[in-house]
């Protein structure tokens, strides 16, 4: 195996990896199985398209063309699709978690809602822009490294490090803050975090943010490689779902591990001359079934039992 | 003389009794080959009329009736476009119907129904165009697609929790649309199988007379579809499901009296999915080819959207609601992407809003008037109410509400009469000619219940010595004694008692 396959591997990864973890915390603390996923990766895609098409003339106009221009134009980009996400996730909020987080059935109820508001964005994308796909400005640049002999292209290795970093970010804040201990206790046991004095309501809407802003997230760094398009979230969504449940829905490690297989699988599968990229859906959904099948709670079940 | 006439009060619904002959002799028709009744008439007895009524408690097949005759009269007279849209309908509420058998009565949350009926549909279309089966083999070679392709489906159902097996089957769906846009011929057009032989002739296609045959054949299959629904939900494999239903205890009930569930439930599958494959060979036999779109998950989200809003679990949801969004989607169909915008909204309004679809909204409405009803009666018991009011309406006999607020207005009005000077009286004189006022509040005591009432006790015989007992109201049940005290003088007692019962009427 060449390291130009590990980087392609990677970089699926890195994607796969930040939508998996969203819907895997969502799952597990707050119970909904956010089918507006996709949703909110395609809108965060289209509001950084947006506010960048508004901003390059600014920012070109204060800052020249420059390194300066292209770092402010950057944090434009990645600023913008996480504040959409953000912001996607407020909507669920309001409308997928309050009004039903009390009733019963609220986990298929939810479902439900999620999947209308996924089909309301996706519609009303297509209705507003239409199906034309929109290429963002690249803020990693054109070009490559040379490294022993493989050429990584920047925008590979930016979306690895970019990802890297929101995990790790996204990870301590879990572990060190006050507000990711409350999300963690929902996590392990939501009566018990209940009965702790940790409120549904409070702190189910920082965990929607926060889980729109991953996903909004990788919005910006797969604008990088590929076009934003109203249909865009659809293969993301599918692909965070399946790996968060191969992870073990609720695993945060599990989901992680989830993508790193698949991302691995999905290059190795594409690289094999006679199977190519067009069986790259079918081995992943027959390796994803196949695992749930012998162990129907995923990864995340074999390493609690390891744990054990 | 004529009947006295009463009006429509209280909480009965309104609805249409017949009154029977009395005398004559009852005969109601059976569904020929079984021993069920064609309608469930239920005979009555009007507690104030005091005659015999017939109700009709199940008026579902009415409306069944109703709304396929409307459906089958209208049809003829409609234009073309509408026509195929009627007959689409009947495709969808047909796929609906199954599917409502998957979820509402197995409790298998599949996503792979539109993967089973396009998976046979493709089978059964490949083996008319590329080994020449003629058409009507194919609605055999459909289900026995669908039997194997449900089989094998089911199988990891038992082992995976509700909502993991629902995206697995999702997965599964977009295995089967990967899969048959890769197969190599029929890369040519786009994954799809077309010029299917059919049960229409083929100079009928798309001309009016190929519609209307079109639609007969929708038609047909929506009633087959109805009839699994019914043979199955309403039927042995159905009631058995229905024990193990709702919760985890259910489902340990129903083992522990010896109802192998899982089999069941994975029985109902596959007998749906066999009937999934009637309406997948049907569907290629409808269009005259087969496409990838119907793996589409856009497709699948909007059967499911029918459900959602018709109501999950019910088969007269699945119909209403592809009714509903079938008129959204194809007969507004100059909207563009608005209407889907629209199915969305209602979808989310409809899961916000309502308990159980479009169907259930009446149940829902009913219940949510008698909690308001309930809770403007508790608003009124400070006026004498007296009766909480869940027990009011418990309550048969509303003569005792009445009897309690007429009760509770008279302690009302004695528990001003008693002052220091009203209790003097009475200990001064306790047997004798009293006061107006005394005399009303011993009138009152005396025509107290059984139950609790004060006795005097004389301890020993032909002694004067009293103590104060309480009678138990039971028959058998000997009084208890209220406390120590002794009284050595029987006015003392009288007097005693009536203390008590003056604190009891102002604690009341």
């Amino acid at each position: 195996m060449d390291l130009g396959l590990i980087i392609y591997a990677l970089n699926l990864s890195a994607i796969y990896a930040l939508m998996a973890i969203g819907i895997s915390i969502l799952w597990s603390s707050v119970g909904i199985i956010n089918m507006a996923h996709g949703a909110t990766f395609a809108v965060s895609g289209y509001a950084a398209w947006l506010i960048t098409g508004v901003m390059k003339p600014v920012i070109a106009e204060m800052l020249g063309n420059g390194g300066l221009a292209t770092f402010a134009m950057a944090g434009t980009l990645v600023g913008s699709a996480l504040v959409a996400g953000a912001l996607c996730g407020v909507v669920i909020y309001l409308l997928a978690f309050l009004p039903i987080h009390d009733k019963p059935n609220f986990q298929v109820r939810a479902l439900i809602v999620t999947l209308g508001l996924n089909i309301a964005a996706v519609q009303g994308l297509l209705w507003t822009f239409g199906p034309r796909n929109q290429g963002l400005p690249k803020i990693f640049g054109f070009g490559r490294w040379e490294v022993w002999g493989t050429k990584i292209r920047y925008d590979q290795a930016g979306t690895i490090i970019g990802a890297a970093i929101i995990m790790t970010l996204t990870l301590a804040w879990l572990r060190y803050s006050r507000r990711g201990l409350e999300v963690r206790a929902m996590m392990q046991n939501a009566e018990g975090a209940a009965y702790s004095g940790i409120s549904r309501q409070v702190t189910a809407l920082p965990v929607l943010m926060l889980t729109g802003a991953l996903a909004g997230m990788a919005a910006a760094l797969l604008s990088q490689t590929i076009f934003v398009s109203p249909t865009a979230g659809v293969i993301p969504l599918v692909k965070g779902l399946t790996i968060a449940l191969l992870g073990g829905l609720g695993s945060v490690p599990g989901a992680m591990i989830g993508a790193l297989l698949v991302g691995f699988l999905e290059a190795i599968v594409g690289a094999i001359p006679f199977l190519g990229q067009r069986y790259v859906m079918f081995a992943t959904f027959l390796f994803i079934i196949a695992v749930l099948i012998i162990r129907p709670r995923g990864i995340g079940g074999l390493l609690d039992d390891t744990r054990e | 003389m004529s009947e006295k006439r009463f009006h429509k009060v209280g909480r009965r619904p309104y609805e249409l009794r017949l009154t029977p002959d009395g005398s004559a002799e009852r005969a109601r028709g059976r569904l020929p080959g079984t021993k069920r009744h064609w309608l469930q008439w239920r005979d009555v007895h009007n507690p104030k009329t005091l005659r015999r009524e017939r109700v009709l408690v199940d008026k579902k097949p009415l409306w069944w009736v109703i709304g396929l005759s409307f459906l089958v009269i209208i049809t003829p007279f409609l234009p073309n476009s509408l026509i195929s849209v009627v007959s689409i309908f009947c495709v969808y509420a047909s796929i609906n119907v199954l599917w409502t058998l998957i979820i509402g009565t197995a409790g298998i949350f599949s996503l792979a129904t539109l993967a089973v009926v396009g998976a046979s549909g493709y089978i059964a279309a490949a083996a008319n165009v590329y080994l020449g089966v003629p058409w009507p083999f194919m609605l055999l070679i459909g289900p026995l697609a669908g039997l194997v392709f449900g089989a094998v489906l089911a199988a990891p159902s038992t082992r995976l929790d509700g909502l993991y097996y629902a995206l697995l089957t999702m997965g599964v769906a977009e295995i089967c649309r990967v899969f048959v846009m890769q197969l190599r011929p029929l890369t040519a057009s786009g994954g799809a199988i077309t010029n299917v032989d059919s049960f229409i002739p083929e100079d009928w296609f798309l001309q009016r007379p190929g519609l209307l045959l079109g639609f007969a054949g929708a038609f047909l299959l929506l009633l087959g579809a109805l009839l699994v629904w019914r043979l199955v939900n309403s039927e042995r494999l159905g009631m058995l499901l229905r024990v193990a239903k709702t919760s985890r205890e259910d489902e340990a009930f129903a083992e522990a009296i010896g109802i192998d569930f899982r089999r069941a439930r994975l029985l109902v599958f596959v007998i749906s999915s066999a009937a999934l494959g009637v309406v997948g060979a049907f569907y290629a036999m409808y269009f005259r080819s087969i496409s990838p779109q119907i793996f589409s998950l856009d497709q699948l989200l909007l059967l499911f959207a029918m459900m959602v809003i018709g109501g999950l679990g019910r088969a007269e949801g699945a119909v209403i609601g592809a009714a509903v969004v079938t008129i959204i989607d194809k007969g507004l169909i100059t909207l563009g992407p608005p209407r889907i915008i629209l199915v969305a909204l209602i979808m989310i309004g409809v899961t916000i809003f309502a308990r159980e679809g479009l169907t259930g909204a009446r149940d829902q409405f009913r219940d949510f008037r008698k909690r308001k009803a309930g809770e403007r009666r508790a608003g009124r018991t400070d006026k004498g109410g007296e009766a909480m009011p869940e027990e009011a309406t418990d309550v048969h006999d509303k003569q005792e509400l009445y009897y309690r607020r007429f009760n509770k207005r008279l302690r009302d009005r004695l528990k001003e009469l008693i002052t220091p000077e009203l209790i003097e009286e009475h200990k001064r004189d306790p047997l004798g000619h009293h006061s107006d006022a005394l005399s009303r509040v011993l009138n009152y005591f005396r025509r107290g219940e059984m139950a609790d009432k004060y006795v005097i006790h004389r301890m020993i015989p032909a002694e004067e010595k009293f103590r104060i007992m309480a009678v138990s109201g039971q028959r058998g049940m000997p009084p208890r004694v209220v406390d120590d005290r002794e009284y050595t003088d029987i006015k003392d007692a009288y007097h005693a008692v009536f203390l008590l019962r003056v604190n009891d009427l102002l604690e009341s």
